[in-house]
């Protein structure tokens, strides 16, 4: 088994959801979280926007103008079986490929066992 | 798409600190040269079993959790950063986190789909 764990924009989380479901993965977990990446992010533009009052100075925002300057992103993570990982991770390419910087990385992690709370099925019984 | 395999040997070092030393282990990892990094809220306890102040007994104290994902031979110096910057006072305290280690198989760009970091 193998953990595909995604970092991937807000706005795209709908449509990778409904993806994955239609390629046969419905479960999943997902959660907030603020991160950066290699290339620096031009910080004025988002500066004049909230000047300006275009963008509400919303949490996101304000994460923007904090000193740590990270950009708020979804984390997504799911467990395939080892011959379903390729599948996956295109289906997430696929769907999230903007082909601009920021679109987010994967990340694939061995799993060693794992265990199904309802009835106690282990292993690849207990992810299908 | 086609995806080549490449022999890199990555790890993900996931760095369980006080809230207050984010910003200090952010702005020291970039100088450091390590700019990518994720933060997540997490609560939780060590092996202490929480604090207990009082009579009040916290056992879910608030802390922040740190992803990054490096290159083997970049591990030691990213655990380094992280274990000087987030320690407390000379000989560091109860309740400074945590770091933990682990393999990762690949990794993918999503913007342009490749592979490697």
């Amino acid at each position: 088994m193998k953990e595909v764990m995604a970092f991937i924009r807000q706005n795209k989380i709908n449509r990778t959801k409904e993806a994955l479901a239609e390629a046969g993965f419905p479960s999943f977990t997902c959660r907030k979280c603020l991160g950066r990446g290699k290339k620096s992010v031009d910080y004025s533009l988002v500066k004049s926007l909230i000047e300006d009052g275009e963008m509400p100075l919303t949490q996101s925002a304000e994460a923007l103008t904090e000193s740590s300057r990270l950009i708020p992103k979804r984390f997504f993570t799911l467990v395939v079986d080892d011959t379903e990982v390729q599948k996956v991770v295109k289906t997430i390419i696929d769907v999230n490929s903007t082909g601009n910087p920021g679109d987010g990385k994967i990340f694939v992690i061995p799993i060693l066992e794992s265990y199904r709370v309802r009835d106690g099925e282990r292993d690849v019984d207990s992810i299908n | 798409m086609r995806f080549t395999q490449e022999v890199t040997y990555m790890l993900l070092v996931r760095a369980i600190i006080r809230p207050e030393k984010v910003s200090i282990v952010l702005s020291e990892l970039l100088s450091a040269g390590f700019p990518a990094v994720t933060k997540m809220d997490v609560f939780g306890r060590g092996r202490q079993k929480g604090l207990k102040i009082g009579d009040v007994f916290y056992d879910e104290i608030p802390k922040e959790m740190l992803l990054c994902v490096v290159r083997d031979e970049d591990k030691d110096d990213v655990v380094n950063v992280i274990m000087r910057n987030a320690r407390t006072g000379e000989k560091g305290n109860f309740g400074d986190g945590r770091i933990f280690i682990s393999p990762v198989e690949d990794a993918y760009t999503i913007s342009n789909g490749k592979q490697g970091l």
